[in-house]
């Protein structure tokens, strides 16, 4: 009896040695590709946060309003040290991606490839979002000094519908580029804007028909009085 | 310290002309003075400029050889038609004796970049072609030109040795806001001469001079399209050349496009004047002060049309601003200007007044930060239009009761404000490192 149990615990222990034997350098290479990889990410980090200023890279992002877009978002830090801290983390969790692929483990293998597999959609979505929310910060700034200079009223409003016009249209293309619900934002999309024209149709047409006629009149009004003031500026 | 003229054709040979321009450059062979007329759809006046023009050379230098050029952008209403139909070989009616010389003309199209600044480079190419020693350049919707004015613009050059004329004019008190509350203090302050129509449109210049701004790299920039007016002026200021001015009495232009955007006259002219800025950096930095420029003709005072204005509009603006500029006017101004503003803004009635100090200040504001290219520049500049109704507003209140002469006491006293603001300007211009 005592043999009998003897033996299956060497063999147990001779087994789970072998394989520490065969899976230690797995392990070894996994924990180096994460030391590795955090170096990376901190050095990188430190660099960039000493190249980036020295570049003017904070003015040029100022100049496109994505400080603006950053202090919206609730980062107080600069453009450039928020682009340096980006890239550590991207670095670290490629590297942390790296170190489970290292493994070899087979529950590991193919969740990883799907990993990878979808990065350049999420990188794709990513430079969706960031280009939406500078191309609708610059457009809400046009159309507001635009309007604010032609006297028109609502000038926020007008500048915040041209931003959150310019900033839907990316997310839904952002999840598209994702694939996530596509179908349900193809028709969220399509009902939503027509529902919107259909509604400021309606709006403008039946409840308000006499405002839009004192709009109208007051816009033909303005135009001919700016083309018959004879101030002249230069 | 003037530049030497570069050696002849040089600088030419970068400007193209058709092979007729270039066989009546080559018949001319010479010429003394040359009187430039840009133009593009300016069919009902330009003969009447032509005229003018042929008859100022006739009347003030018959011992002369002239030519009169006009650069054409490509008119569709047959403006160079009309150049050359323009009768001007016997202007009996107003000389005595006949010229010696005849006047010549050529009527060119000019290439590159559309725009004034390109045909008046074509001018100064032909001028330096010609060895032009005089140029008079005017505009071609001018309907008060007379033949006076040629000899005001040329003589100076010819007699008594200037390189450049700016045309001084006399206008309704309520006329020319930007060039009186931003181009003119702003240039005087900056570079210490008091040119008082420093866009005016209609100048004399030497021959040296012509060939001097044709050596500048400028001709594919916002310079060959918009901005040669303030950039001719600049430039001979800059460069150091022998500056003049003459009163030329009333411009009236040809009754074309009134109803112009006003956003976009304010940035073309304000970006010219802050391009100029940063190009001429090292050369204002140092100017304290304002020097007389000489004057020729004879200032007189005429009785204008009454400009009526929409006061209620301007403020309208003004106040909107304030309101709704607010995350873009923070990024320009300092807290306490922006504060003073809104504080402006929300003032009641008749006892808005925006205070020279102030303009002054937002104005040298707006300069820094286009240097520090805190925002894209047509945005930045753009969002200056209430601020100047607001100005402008406050101004035509402050002078409704008075004449020409205390709106142009107005004007000299903001003139000078921007003076004693220069050292803020300095101030907040190196802080900035540039």
């Amino acid at each position: 009896m005592w043999d009998f149990l003897s033996d299956v615990i060497r063999t147990t222990l001779s087994g789970f040695a072998e394989r520490l034997r065969a899976f230690g350098p797995d392990l070894l290479a996994m924990l180096v590709i994460l030391a590795l990889g955090l170096l990376a990410a901190v050095a990188l980090r430190a660099l960039l946060r000493l190249l980036l200023p020295r570049l003017g890279f904070d003015r040029f992002a100022s100049r496109l309003g994505i400080s603006l877009v950053l202090q919206k978002g609730g980062l107080t830090q600069s453009p450039g040290d928020v682009v340096a801290s980006a890239t550590a983390w991207g670095v670290l969790a490629v590297s942390v991606l790296l170190a489970i692929g290292s493994l070899n483990l087979r529950f590991g293998v193919s969740p990883l490839a799907q990993a990878f597999g979808y990065l350049p959609q999420l990188l794709v979505a990513a430079a969706l979002l960031l280009l939406g929310s500078l191309l609708g910060a610059f457009l809400r700034r046009s159309v507001l000094i635009a309007a604010v200079n032609a006297g028109l009223p609502s000038a926020r409003l007008l500048a915040g519908g041209a931003q959150a016009g310019v900033l839907f249209l990316c997310i839904a293309m952002a999840l598209e580029q994702l694939g996530v619900g596509r179908q349900v934002i193809l028709v969220a999309f399509t009902i939503l804007f027509g529902g919107v024209v259909l509604a400021l149709s309606l709006a403008f047409g039946l409840a308000g028909r006499e405002l839009a006629r004192e709009l109208l009149e007051k816009l033909v009004r303005r135009s001919s009085d700016a083309r018959g003031d004879p101030l002249r500026h230069l | 310290m003037l530049r030497p003229p570069p050696p002849g054709g040089a600088l030419t040979d970068a400007v193209p002309f058709g092979p007729a321009v270039e066989a009546r450059i080559a018949e001319i062979g010479e010429v003394d003075v040359l009187v430039g007329i840009p133009s593009f759809n300016n069919s009902r006046t330009i003969g009447h400029v032509v005229r003018a023009a042929a008859a100022g050379l006739a009347k003030y230098f018959p011992e002369l050889r002239a030519v009169i050029v006009n650069s054409d952008g490509g008119s569709s209403d047959g403006t160079p038609e009309a150049v050359l139909q323009a009768d001007f070989s016997s202007p009996a009616a107003i000389l005595v004796q006949h010229p010696l010389a005849p006047v010549h003309r050529i009527v060119t199209p000019y290439h590159g970049v559309p725009g004034k600044g390109s045909a008046f480079r074509a001018l100064f190419a032909i001028a330096e072609r010609l060895g032009a020693d005089a140029c008079a350049v005017f505009d071609a919707d001018l309907r008060s030109i007379s033949p006076e004015w040629v000899q005001l613009l040329v003589a100076p050059v010819l007699q008594r040795g200037f390189d450049f004329v700016a045309p001084l004019y006399v206008r309704h008190k309520h006329d020319g806001t930007i060039t009186n509350s931003i181009v003119y203090p702003l240039t005087r302050a900056l570079y210490g001469q008091d040119v008082r129509q420093p866009i005016g449109g209609d100048f004399g210049f030497s021959g040296r001079l012509a060939s001097h701004y044709l050596t500048k790299p400028v001709w594919e920039s916002d310079v060959a399209r918009f901005g040669i007016d303030i950039w001719m002026t600049t430039t001979a200021i800059a460069d150091g050349f022998k500056l003049c001015q003459s009163f030329l009495g009333t411009k009236i232009h040809d009754a074309k496009d009134p109803g112009a955007d006003l956003s976009e006259m304010l940035l073309q002219v304000v970006a010219s004047v802050f391009d100029l800025m940063r190009a001429h950096r090292e050369r204002w930095r140092d100017v304290r002060g304002v020097e007389e420029v000489p004057l020729f003709g004879f200032p007189h005072g005429v009785g204008l049309e009454p400009v009526p204005v929409d006061l209620g509009r301007m403020r309208a603006i003004f106040r909107q601003g304030a309101r709704e500029l607010g995350e873009i006017w923070e990024r320009v101004l300092p807290p306490e200007t922006r504060a003073e503003i809104v504080g402006l803004a929300g003032g009641a009635g008749d006892r808005f007044h925006f205070p020279d100090l102030l303009w002054a200040r937002a104005v040298y504001d707006f300069a820094v930060a286009c240097e520090r290219r805190v925002l894209p520049r047509d945005q930045l500049l753009r969002s200056l239009v209430p601020l100047y109704l607001g100005r402008t507003a406050s101004f035509i209140l402050q002078t409704e009761d008075g004449d020409a002469s205390d709106a142009e006491t107005a004007n000299r006293s903001l003139a000078d404000e921007y003076v004693r603001q220069k050292p803020y300007l300095l101030e907040r211009w190196s802080a900035q490192g540039v």
